[in-house]
């Protein structure tokens, strides 16, 4: 398998916190990699010192064989990393379909010169309207973002990272707060995306769908790896049980 | 009501909705909280005022009024990448402040006494409120043209962006502290070129003329009018200068009444008078639309085929 990202050593320290402390993770090509811990383990914190949100106080963050560490976010979507938010970030002002297009400019954002080029053209609105259908948004297109439930947002959030036709998509917990029945759909998403060989890291606290959805598992504990492997290796490991349900007293 | 006297509103209307519209690029646009625009209204008029007064042409006067308070826009753009909204407004403010005691202070721009201005002559004739009237017409007409376009771009839709959510705008790939810094650049300058037209229609300016009140008059005319939108801030600009014809009865509180409708408007109406979703703006657009029926935008037409889709 193809190496897609690697991360050696990585280290955010905040002040004293060693938020992530020393981690290493190979991701490869096509793959749906499950990045799963306890509360306050430092999942979130890895992806915004991944996707450049954070300076990460050490270590190397590889992505197509160039080291990109440290690179500020907006660079990380142009060279292909995409990622939602854990608590959605709608452009509320906007309707669904114009937080679509805003995204679908990722290559376009290039200061003064991008007065010139008008945003809604009828590529782009195409491409716009695919991902849309894709991610079940399109009864809500004309919507403002403001106007639709969390379920939407959740979809949002995908369709806007799919849109800037990510090499790699990171997911922060994209069934957060939603109903069983909403789960499902995203879940199914999920699978969708990775039929198409989309290459996607997927922090989430639900443990069934991380098993259901990944093929491979790391877990984070107070900013180390504890475990990784397949999920059913990742299942019975003796140290994942005790971070989530503490150690036994003899 | 002399015909005189009506250009002299006219002209102070004109030259005040193009300031309005320099804050609504800043403000309305892309976000950022601006508390101190008569700074730069400032730098713009003195500037072109010294150019005129030592000889250089009107024109040349306007554009070096704009570059200078564009400039000194930039400056505070990167300022503003360190501060969030409540902390950059106060900056803001103190930038206005220091500001006045600069224009009191320095030799050039004539100290406490100010600065007397010559009538500038454009195309052979010697201006007057009229002129400078039609003149302010154009340059609004202008900048209008120039702001729908931007709206329609990438630009644009950057400002929306970072408007919104700077953390969302970051991850498909706006860099916010670009355009942030673009678009102080872009109002202040504008803002200076209203300067430097006031700079001459009045003949005569001093630090006064660009205190803290002026900017508060102009937040006025914005969040009044509509936050972010074209028409808003011009209606507001066009309803606060006429105000003090309408109030003369009132002239001492004249201060008073914009603080009060300010309070009221940003208690009551955030949106503003004809701001989006206003509404008074619905409902003007919901007469509007039955005799002009919306043309269905991309976004109507995937919905409603959604919805027929037996959703």
């Amino acid at each position: 398998m193809e190496e897609l990202m690697r991360i050696e050593g990585l280290k955010m320290y905040f002040g004293g916190l060693k938020a992530i402390d020393g981690f290493d993770l190979s991701i490869y090509k096509g793959e749906t990699l499950g990045i799963i811990g306890p509360n306050g383990a430092g999942k979130t914190t890895l992806f915004n010192a991944i996707c450049g949100v954070y300076v990460p106080t050490a270590g190397k963050v590889i992505f197509e064989g160039k080291e990109v560490q440290g690179t500020p976010a907006h660079e990380m979507a142009k060279k292909g990393i995409s990622r939602t938010f854990q608590i959605s970030k709608p452009l509320s002002g906007l309707t669904i379909f114009d937080n679509v297009v805003a995204a679908a400019g990722v290559h376009e954002y290039t200061g003064i010169r991008s007065y010139f080029h008008k945003a809604h053209t009828k590529d782009v609105e195409d491409r716009a309207e695919e991902v849309i259908r894709e991610v079940g948004l399109a009864e809500v297109a004309n919507k403002k973002a403001s106007d639709v439930s969390l379920g939407y947002l959740r979809r949002l959030e995908i369709a806007r990272a799919l849109i800037t036709q990510p090499k790699l998509i990171m997911l922060d917990e994209p069934c957060a707060g939603l109903s069983n029945f909403a789960i499902n759909e995203i879940t199914q998403l999920i699978l969708n995306l990775k039929e198409k060989g989309q290459s996607i890291v997927l922090i989430e606290h639900n443990l069934p769908i991380t098993m259901k959805v990944c093929d491979r598992i790391t877990v984070l504990s107070y900013g180390k790896k504890i475990a990784e492997g397949t999920p059913e290796e990742v299942r019975t490991d003796k140290q994942v049980i005790e971070a989530y349900l503490g150690e036994e007293d003899d | 009501m002399s015909s005189a006297y009506l250009y002299s509103i006219l002209a102070t209307a004109a030259i005040f909705t193009l300031l309005a519209l320099s804050l609504n690029i800043i403000t309305g646009y892309a976000g950022q909280a601006m508390m101190g625009i008569a700074a730069f209204f400032g730098i713009g008029a003195y500037t072109a005022a010294v150019i005129t007064t030592n000889g250089g042409h009107f024109v040349l006067g306007l554009l070096a009024g704009m570059l200078m308070a564009g400039v000194c826009g930039a400056v505070l753009g990167v300022i503003s990448l360190r501060l969030q909204a409540d902390f950059l407004a106060i900056t803001t403010i103190g930038i206005n402040f220091v500001m006045v005691a600069v224009f009191n202070r320095l030799k050039i721009t004539g100290g406490t006494l100010g600065l007397t201005v010559k009538k500038p002559v454009l195309f052979g004739v010697r201006m007057n409120n009229k002129y400078f009237f039609y003149m302010t017409v154009v340059l609004i007409i202008i900048l209008c043209l120039l702001l729908v376009k931007m709206r329609r771009s990438w630009f644009g839709m950057a400002l929306a962006s970072i408007n919104n959510d700077p953390g969302a705008a970051r991850s498909f790939g706006i860099n916010v502290n670009r355009y942030q810094i673009l678009a102080f650049t872009i109002g202040s300058a504008v803002a200076g070129l209203a300067g430097g037209i006031y700079a001459h229609r009045m003949g005569f300016i001093s630090a006064t003329d660009f205190a803290f009140v002026v900017s508060i008059q102009v937040v006025s005319m914005v969040v009044i009018g509509g936050l972010g939108t074209l028409r808003g801030p011009i209606f507001g600009a066009l309803l606060i200068s006429s105000l003090p014809e309408i109030l003369r009865f009132a002239d001492d509180y004249r201060e008073l009444v914009y603080g009060l409708l300010l309070v009221l408007m940003v208690r009551f109406m955030p949106q503003g008078l004809i701001g989006e979703d206003s509404p008074i703006w619905l409902l003007l657009t919901k007469i509007w639309r039955r005799f002009f029926p919306k043309k269905k935008t991309r976004a109507d037409l995937i919905a409603e085929s959604a919805k027929g889709g037996g959703h």
